[in-house]
């Protein structure tokens, strides 16, 4: 049963990761087809662009939320490949357990620099 | 007493290459799984330079940023769009049937039969699509932006 709540969730956060990235995507390129059309935006790489966003509650709630739902996707379908690599169980639960670890250690550091920052704005 | 346990995995990732009478649909799937590992590390690269380069305040994020504005990198990203744009559509796909849509109608297998790639011709064609509208993309921004 467990293996089936994972696998609705891998489909669930798959298909809010494509939304929230294609978000993330459009808003880092949208300036070269823009400029393209003669509409002058500027480069959101830039410091002064990044800060901009990095002080809009919107942003960093999108910015959070890709990264949680991206690491569980990204960490189960690691777990659901090396469920083929014919491991032991008890291999695969000492595998499991690292990997929700790691996945807490870079949810932990993916969303204090966005916090940090927003919360020095205000 | 037959066994009616579950078959073991015997071929293991081998087993993703090639393991008998493989379709289109297959290496879609093996695509779908490189493309995820290679979205995986390179969103690691992209989280430990968004955060840990950004900390440390403007020099430092702008000098990051200068250092990846060269044609190695920009091709790794259009890479990067490449490959999330065929995992994003796929994995759609795959949601949509894993929901028992657009699975079409068990037919008897009837001779002549008709081989997996002539029936998955629609899906070749929406992929090969997809690669040209990147293409494009590539080239146009290539002009605009040249190659520095």
């Amino acid at each position: 049963m467990k293996n089936t709540y994972l696998q609705i969730s891998q489909m669930i956060t798959g298909a809010l990761v494509a939304i929230l990235l294609a978000i993330h995507i459009a808003a880092q390129q949208s300036y070269v087809v823009l400029g393209l059309l003669g509409i002058k935006v500027a480069d959101p790489t830039t410091w002064v662009s990044m800060m901009e966003r990095a002080h809009q509650g919107s942003w960093v709630g999108i910015y959070i939320a890709l990264l949680a739902f991206g690491l569980f996707h990204a960490l189960n379908g690691l777990r659901n490949i090396l469920l083929e690599t014919n491991l032991s169980a008890s291999a695969m639960r000492i595998l499991t357990g690292c990997l929700i670890a790691f996945g807490v250690i870079f949810l932990i550091l993916g969303t204090y620099t966005p916090i940090a920052l927003f919360s020095s704005y205000r | 007493m037959s066994d009616k346990g579950p078959h073991q995995n015997y071929l293991g990732m081998r087993g993703w290459i090639w393991a008998g009478n493989y379709k289109l649909e297959r290496y879609l799937y093996l695509l779908h799984r490189i493309t995820g590992l290679g979205l995986l590390l390179f969103g690691l690269f992209h989280l430990t330079a968004t955060t840990i380069f950004r900390a440390q305040g403007e020099a430092v994020w702008t000098s990051t940023i200068s250092f990846l504005d060269n044609p190695l990198f920009r091709v790794g990203e259009f890479l990067v769009v490449a490959a999330f744009s065929y995992h994003a559509i796929n994995g759609l796909r795959l949601i949509i049937q894993e929901l028992g849509f657009a699975l079409g109608k068990p037919v008897p297998p009837i001779y002549p039969f008709t081989d997996a790639i002539r029936r998955k011709r629609a899906w070749t064609l929406v992929i090969l699509a997809a690669i040209m509208v990147l293409a494009v993309a590539f080239f146009i921004d290539f002009t605009v932006r040249g190659w520095g």
